[in-house]
């Protein structure tokens, strides 16, 4: 298959996920309990809203028609680039959205980088002195990273690094300076996975023909290592990372709210809290499609490390 | 490219020396030191929950410059082990003493920067299973670009450099260097290699990969050129364009090479010198002609008489009885005592002297040597494992056999049983009489080669023909050989007879009547066809013990368990497997036992035809002459027809009745073996037969065209 096909058969497929994941939500939103009219304008107003206080909220944002016709036209605007207005604030969803989604792939970008700046070295040492201290020390590592939850691990960095130490700021989004914890904070889980898969991937490689054949030419052990093992075993880790994302995005709502960055995760939390419905229903359609289109991009990456892939396979 | 070595210094022909004060096997130290390699006293062990296994015990030789000198001995004798730690590249759990001195260094003390050093100028290996050795995910041109980079520069190897960093990164010189890479493969015989370096590894066929990884190994214009089992895998026209570049690389380049294989025929092929090993140890060493003409060594001459070209195509196989020692054992004395006839107390006890066997014939290491023997090598009396003396002395038990769990279980009954059998093989002008079990008529097998839905939509229907219009009739009770280049669609017909294809067109008859493939064939016809795979190992569920995977077919058919387990038991007893084997798993045995455990899964639905796919290509000779003669003991008592695939030429002229020649899909050459392969008629035929390398010493001694050009008078070959 070549890519131009490859690609408008994975567009194809990612359309229809999109349209699941849609259904999905807005069914889920609506069979929660009590009129959301009523609990919003109760919020907005602070006290309990007038009959046609109700009436008249539902009449602006469509609320009268069957939940089926408010999906549909809900879709339509979309598809025409339309996610929608806030309930509370009349800023369109998109806006919203676009401030606050460059804080978060800042956040799950630097939060990788963290990941695999830990994960690579210690996966490959671990690999290479298997069964030594520097191996056991790695795995215990990573058994603790795996096993401490985020938001653990988030208020302890800011009790020792920001009030303690001082040394770095405790909250908000902007300077580098605030990105430093909650990236180590997300980071540290996903490092701890990708250190044991890179270590067992890399054991496995270790073992090839082609390491020795390496080896034999004269290689330094370290271009041995991190060009040619490395560059097989990342090719099973890449896969995980794909799936990871989804983690990663699911890590970064309890993150934010830790560390109270604006990000999409805090806007996420905030709308559900209010059922701001038509923000929660652009969140999830666009973590949703970041998500779909990373594991296009993860597809593609396979056939860059591994010329023997082909794209899309024999089934079509 | 760098000019031949032009250290022509006086003569480095090492004349190895028996030297009574030395007590161990270190005693054919080479006298000059002038060599280029120079091994001694090498041992190497592996730690083993038990004792340690001593995997190397005790070798020592030498290679001067230019040489070409073959390492051979069966599976496990050490041979690989050896080559790796003349390379450096022994395990790091192993434990290695004794010297290697390569090019005034010694091996096994040198320091990572000089390993790099060697390894980038002065040897170089081309390792088995060459399809494994070449890292998949980078193209050939940049993988013997780094070769020759590291060549150049040993010392200053930069990661970002070697992993394309821009920046840190000279492109211009990759590019040079992949421009260089491709002159290379031009060299190695590689057709439009402008374009093969940007291919990756798996996009070659096998023979194109070996050619490769010879290239990658040349790229550092090594001194010496370690090759352990290069042939092994490709079929015997490419071998014959190998071994041709492996010479000319040797007069041309004055590069020494190592040979390491279990195949003798190439050793008369190509090597000046032979070292014999068995058992981690060193057991006779000289001039390859001599050592296949006249060898010393009880278990060199024992290998010889393995070879199927050496005996009539209707007698059995002689055989080596026992198996190699485990070498976890602690042991004295020769390792081969307890398989050779001729031992005596002294062969088993302390050590056994390694004999100068005088005018630069070489050593051996045995008792038994005396020059005054009679000057028929072969079928000499006193041989352990002449067929003539198995069958004159059918009570005659084999010698004590090694007890050991992965050892290959000696058939003593089977040979004692079969070794009074006459081979009913009839004469070949009777073979039409015979009934044809299987018919072929215009059998043509397609595949499409694009397959993706758009080129369907469009009508893009390429396909290729992997077999085309192929007549042809396989009789009862016959070996029908099948013989081919790879590719040329001899595993495919035989998916065809077993219906694991289904034909695009033409027709496929059981005793008469058509039959499709797997899925639209009765029970019956299913029981009727039996197949062992090429490479069993990979073959059999390595989760099932050897009972279950003998009884899965007969499961398949229904059998009821007490019938299974009857007849498991009567199939494992008949292919000679102890019984106590039925509870191992593949691992645990060894590869003629895992070949003779798919053997008895084929006959256990007690079938008419087996299709053998390269059943002995994986064995060394000893084993393979077992299961040779196994499956000619079972082709008699139970009338089986059997279909042989096989690229071995002469195993195939020693057991088939009829062969067929198979080139590009089509069927060239039908006819009775004795025919084929005396006057072939078909041209194809005729390069595939010249191919074989001869094992006639005679032809190969000395009538080699090295010594006489200008080139290779400058080096310093040893003459003889």
């Amino acid at each position: 298959m070549d890519d131009a096909t490859y690609l408008l058969h994975r567009l194809g497929t990612s359309i229809i996920v999109l349209l699941g994941v849609s259904v999905v939500t807005y069914g889920l939103l609506f069979l929660t309990p009590g009129d959301p009219a009523e609990v919003i304008l109760t919020q907005q107003l602070d006290r309990q809203p007038s009959a046609s206080e109700v009436e008249s909220f539902r009449a602006t944002h469509g609320m009268d028609d069957p939940v089926p016709v408010q999906y549909v036209s809900w879709v339509t605007d979309v598809l025409r680039g339309d996610l929608g207005t806030s309930y509370y604030s009349d800023t369109a969803v998109s806006t919203l959205i676009v401030d606050a989604l460059p804080l978060t792939i800042e956040l799950a970008v630097a939060s990788l980088l963290v990941a695999l700046a830990i994960a690579i070295p210690t996966g490959v040492l671990s690999a290479v002195h298997r069964g030594s201290a520097i191996d056991y020390a790695s795995q215990l590592g990573a058994l603790v990273g795996v096993s401490m939850p985020n938001f653990w691990l988030g208020y302890l960095l800011i009790l020792v690094f920001a009030l303690t130490l001082g040394s770095l700021p405790v909250a908000g989004a902007g300077s580098y300076g605030q990105l430093v914890l909650p990236a180590i904070t997300l980071g540290t889980g996903m490092a701890a996975v990708l250190t044991r898969l890179i270590r067992s991937s890399m054991l496995e490689v270790l073992d090839e023909a082609y390491v020795d054949t390496a080896r034999s030419k004269g290689l330094r052990e370290r271009i041995v290592l991190y060009k040619h093992a490395l560059r097989n075993a990342l090719v099973p880790v890449v896969t995980i990372l794909g799936v990871q994302l989804g983690s990663l995005l699911n890590g970064a709502v309890v993150v934010e709210i830790v560390f109270q960055r604006p990000g999409l995760g805090m806007l996420l939390v905030d709308a559900v809290f209010e059922r701001n419905y038509p923000v929660v229903q652009g969140i999830t359609l666009v973590t949703a499609g970041i998500f779909v289109g990373t594991n296009v991009l993860v597809d593609l990456s396979y056939r860059y490390l591994d010329p023997r892939v082909e794209l899309g396979g024999e089934t079509v | 490219m760098q000019q031949p070595r032009k250290t022509a210094s006086e003569s480095t022909h090492s004349t190895p020396a028996f030297d009574t004060d030395d007590s161990n096997h270190t005693a054919c130290t080479a006298e000059s030191t002038t060599d280029l390699l120079t091994v001694e006293g090498l041992r190497v062990q592996f730690p083993s929950p038990d004792e340690p296994v001593r995997a190397v015990d005790g070798v020592s030789f030498g290679i001067a410059d230019g040489e070409i000198v073959g390492l051979v001995g069966e599976s496990g004798c050490g041979k690989s082990v050896t080559a790796r730690s003349i390379i450096g590249l022994d395990p790091p759990e192993a434990a290695v003493r004794g010297s290697i001195e390569l090019d005034g260094t010694d091996v096994t003390a040198a320091s990572e920067r000089q390993l790099r050093r060697l390894r980038g100028d002065t040897v170089s290996m081309v390792f088995q299973n060459s399809m494994e050795t070449l890292n998949p995910v980078l193209d050939i041109g940049e993988q013997i670009a780094e070769s020759t980079k590291v060549h150049d520069h040993p010392d200053s190897q930069r990661l970002l450099d070697y992993l394309h960093a821009p920046l840190f990164s000279s492109r211009a010189d990759w590019h040079e260097r992949r421009e260089h890479a491709a002159e290379l493969l031009d060299q190695v015989g590689i057709a439009s290699p402008e374009e093969r370096v940007d291919d990756y590894p798996h996009e070659l066929s096998g023979g194109q990969i070996q050619r490769v990884a010879i290239a990658l190994a040349l790229a550092s214009d090594p001194d010496l050129l370690i090759a352990d089992e290069p042939t092994t895998a490709v079929d015997a026209t490419t071998q014959a364009q190998l071994l041709d570049r492996f010479r000319h690389l040797n007069d041309t380049r004055g590069m020494a090479l190592l040979l390491i294989t279990h195949d003798l025929s190439v050793v008369a092929e190509l090597c000046d010198r032979v070292v014999v090993m068995y058992a981690g140890q060193v057991v006779e060493t000289g001039p390859a002609g001599r050592v296949l003409r006249d060898p010393s060594h009880p278990y060199t001459r024992a290998l010889l008489n393995c070879l199927p070209q050496r005996v009539d195509r209707n007698e059995r196989l002689p055989t080596i009885e026992g198996a190699v020692p485990d070498p976890t054992d602690d042991r004295s004395g020769c390792p081969f005592a307890p398989r050779c006839e001729r031992a005596t107390d002294d062969c088993r006890h302390g050590d056994v002297p390694t004999i100068d066997l005088g005018d630069g014939r070489g050593t051996a290491t045995c008792y038994d040597v005396d020059d005054s023997r009679p000057a028929a090598p072969y079928n000499r009396p006193g041989i352990t494992v002449t067929a003539g003396e198995d069958e004159s002395d059918p009570t005659r038990e084999p010698t004590t056999a090694a007890e050991t769990p992965a050892a290959e279980t000696p058939s003593s009954e089977s040979t004692a049983r079969s070794s009074t059998r006459e081979k009913t093989r009839p004469e070949s002008t009777a073979d039409g009489d015979r009934q044809p079990l299987v018919e072929l008529e215009g059998v043509t097998k397609r595949y499409a080669t694009a397959n993706g839905l758009i080129d369907r939509l469009f009508g893009a229907t390429a396909t290729r023909r992997a077999v085309a219009d192929v007549d042809l009739e396989i009789r009862a009770g016959e070996t029908l050989g099948l013989v081919g280049e790879t590719g040329c669609g001899k595993t495919t017909l035989a998916e065809l007879v077993t219906g694991l294809e289904t034909p695009t067109a033409g027709e496929i008859r059981f005793g008469g009547d058509p039959v499709g493939g797997v899925e639209s064939r009765s029970a019956e016809t299913l029981a009727d066809v039996g197949v062992v795979f090429q490479n069993p190992r990979s073959s059999l569920n390595p989760r099932l013990t050897v009972e279950q995977l003998v009884a899965e077919p007969l499961r398949s058919r229904g059998w009821s368990t007490g019938r299974r387990r009857e007849r498991v038991r009567t199939v494992l007893d008949r292919v000679g497997l102890s019984e106590h084997r039925a509870r191992s798993y593949p691992h645990e045995l060894s590869g003629g036992q895992v070949q003779r455990v798919a053997i008895a899964r084929a006959i256990a639905p007690d079938p008419t035809l087996i299709v053998l796919d390269e059943p002995v290509s994986a064995l060394d000779v000893s084993v393979q002459a077992r299961i040779l003669n196994l499956l000619s003991e079972l082709q008699a008592e139970f009338g089986l027809t059997y279909l042989l695939i096989s690229h071995d030429l002469a195993v195939v002229e020693h057991v088939v009745d009829r062969v067929a020649v198979m080139s590009r899909g089509e069927l060239v050459e039908i006819g009775p073996v004795d025919r084929v392969f005396d006057q072939p008629t078909h041209p194809y035929t005729k390069t595939l037969l010249a191919s074989i390398p001869s094992l006639s010493p005679e032809e190969t001694t000395g009538v080699r065209p090295s010594a006489s050009d200008g080139v290779s008078s400058s080096l310093d070959r040893p003459t003889r």
